[in-house]
């Protein structure tokens, strides 16, 4: 497979949806997790110059994609009924 | 991998709050807990929580990260064959699952495949190196050294031997938890059959130095057999550079599955041991029984992640782990660590508190999940043998709490957990005539209590 650089757009495109994703889990902090594990690989992987590694990082985070979504409909079905302390306002 | 269309209706409702709402409920077939069930508060042992606590003792166990159970579940759904089986397809891809997360494992440790061997966790793999060792060489070898600090297996498979007739030595600790290496060295006899320390101790978080070990066991001809199961994926380790002939590793403690972990067993120089598990051989005749497909991918799944994810978990958890302690220290006073500051993995912080009385204030942190000292011996009100043996005193010992900060920890779960510890203490001081009179500047020590 040819080892192009993803362009700016699909860069964001990809990071919009991982946020997006994010945002669906059940689970407060796989939730938390994956939000701020892939804004700091995003702002990380940035600096990466060479297109075959920017095109290898871009591959690497369209799987994570993948394995988020899956996972985020299995983790919704299994929600337990109580929410994490954390998800309640300060009493 | 296209999302059926029946799913999207529950991505689309979107948000966190609504998943426990009833579609997804419906979906599951769980059994629904019989008292909780319309009330969104957990009572359990009749004590009433808001909702589920904040999750801080990693030491115990950690989450199964998502990106393992992903690689998990084909094997549980239709890739399900015994890797045994070599006639059929599935057995095939079951055997190339397992060799891959073999690979997995040993890469993350710098070993070769052929030294890892699937266990079924780092308890198994502790009596399978101290007693296996031990009587393999049973004629030649009557000595092993161990320190005072080390995981309950270890201990009791030392126990074990000392009934068959071997002698063991156990050595002591300094009061940071390190183990005296000079002291090790000169416990070495020419029958020492098998040095066991364990990398990050699982209580106060030491890390002990595995390389001048390692160097001395080499040099004396001993084997070196380590316990890192709250190691792995947390240090580096390299088992050629820090001269480690036999170790345990455990899945549960580094985000993957429980009921799984692997033994490294070296090749050059060859170890041998007895095997503890008789039948049909499997797993080079070292431990027979069907080695557990999914639970295996799911340990070379979670050794992938580590090695990936090592720099970043560790710088955060050393950032989360400093602001937990300024945030304590902050607002209350005579508060110790246990064990070294210097030499110890920043995912586990040991502190007691003065002037309280431990269980209470486990009572009263029941929105945190963390453990206290005496978790390991917990049938027993004993503290801590590992505190005991840094020589802390009982009614410190008592009041330890190990906060345990993992991959999945925020910054705001550190924040609510200091929150919380530093009321409880606070009310706890409070009420307590021992703090009132250590602030009136009487040694609590010195007083003579009277006999009535």
């Amino acid at each position: 497979m040819a080892a192009v650089a993803p362009t700016r757009a699909e860069v964001l495109s990809l990071f919009r949806s991982l946020l997006r994703t994010a945002r669906q889990f059940s689970d407060y902090n796989i939730r938390e997790y994956t939000r701020r594990r892939a804004a700091d690989a995003f702002r990380e992987n940035r600096a990466l110059s060479d297109a075959p590694a920017a095109a290898a990082a871009f591959v690497d985070g369209k799987k994570q994609l993948e394995v988020a979504k899956r996972q985020a409909v299995v983790y919704s079905l299994y929600a337990p009924k109580a929410k994490n302390i954390m998800e309640m306002k300060l009493q | 991998m296209a999302l059926s269309r029946r799913l999207l209706p529950l991505l689309r409702r979107g948000g966190c709050l609504s998943a426990s709402a009833s579609p997804a409920r419906a979906l599951s077939m769980a059994a629904v807990p019989a008292d909780a069930d319309q009330e969104e508060a957990v009572t359990v042992k009749g004590v009433r929580i808001s909702g589920r606590p904040l999750y801080m003792d990693m030491q115990a166990t950690t989450p199964v990260d998502p990106r393992v159970l992903d690689a998990m579940l084909p094997f549980y759904l239709s890739r399900y064959g015994n890797p045994h089986s070599r006639t059929h397809l599935y057995g095939w891809e079951s055997d190339a699952a397992v060799e891959e997360a073999r690979a997995r494992v040993a890469s993350l440790v710098g070993a070769d495949p052929r030294e890892i061997f699937f266990t079924s966790g780092a308890t198994e793999c502790n009596n399978i190196a101290v007693k296996g060792v031990m009587r393999f060489y049973r004629d030649r070898r009557r000595h092993v050294i161990t320190t005072q600090t080390e995981h309950k297996c270890v201990l009791d498979s030392c126990r074990y031997l000392q009934q068959e007739g071997f002698e063991v030595t156990y050595l002591p600790v300094r009061p940071d938890g390190l183990v005296d290496v000079a002291q090790l060295a000169d416990a070495i006899r020419p029958d020492t059959g098998l040095v066991s320390v364990m990398a990050v101790n699982n209580e106060i978080g030491v890390v002990q130095p595995l390389e001048e070990i390692g160097r001395i066991c080499r040099e004396k001809g001993v084997p070196f057999h380590t316990d890192a199961a709250q190691a792995l994926g947390k240090i580096p380790i390299d088992v050629n550079q820090m001269g480690i002939g036999l170790m345990s590793l455990s899945a549960h403690k580094i985000y993957g599955p429980k009921g799984v972990g692997a033994l490294y067993l070296r090749r050059r120089p060859r170890i041998r041991v007895e095997p503890q598990m008789s039948g049909g051989g499997q797993e080079r005749g070292i431990r027979s029984g069907t080695v557990p497909t999914p639970l295996v991918v799911g340990f070379g799944a979670a050794c992938e992640i580590a090695a990936k994810e090592m720099d970043y978990d560790h710088r955060r958890a050393t950032t989360l782990q400093k602001r937990l302690l300024d945030g304590i220290r902050g607002q209350v006073d005579d508060v110790v660590i246990n064990g070294s500051m210097e030499h110890r993995y920043p995912g586990n912080l040991n502190l007691s508190f003065a002037y309280v009385e431990g269980e209470s204030l486990l009572m009263g942190l029941k929105e945190v999940a963390v453990s206290s000292g005496s978790a390991c011996t917990s049938a027993s009100l004993e503290p801590s043998y590992v505190l005991r043996a840094l020589g802390v005193e009982e009614d410190m010992a008592h009041t330890s709490i190990r906060f345990g900060i993992g991959r999945f920890t925020t910054e705001e779960e550190v924040d609510r957990a200091t929150e919380l510890t530093v009321h409880q203490v606070k009310k706890l001081r409070d009420m307590s005539p021992l703090y009132e009179m250590a602030k009136a500047g009487i040694d609590i020590k010195s007083i003579q209590w009277a006999q009535h």
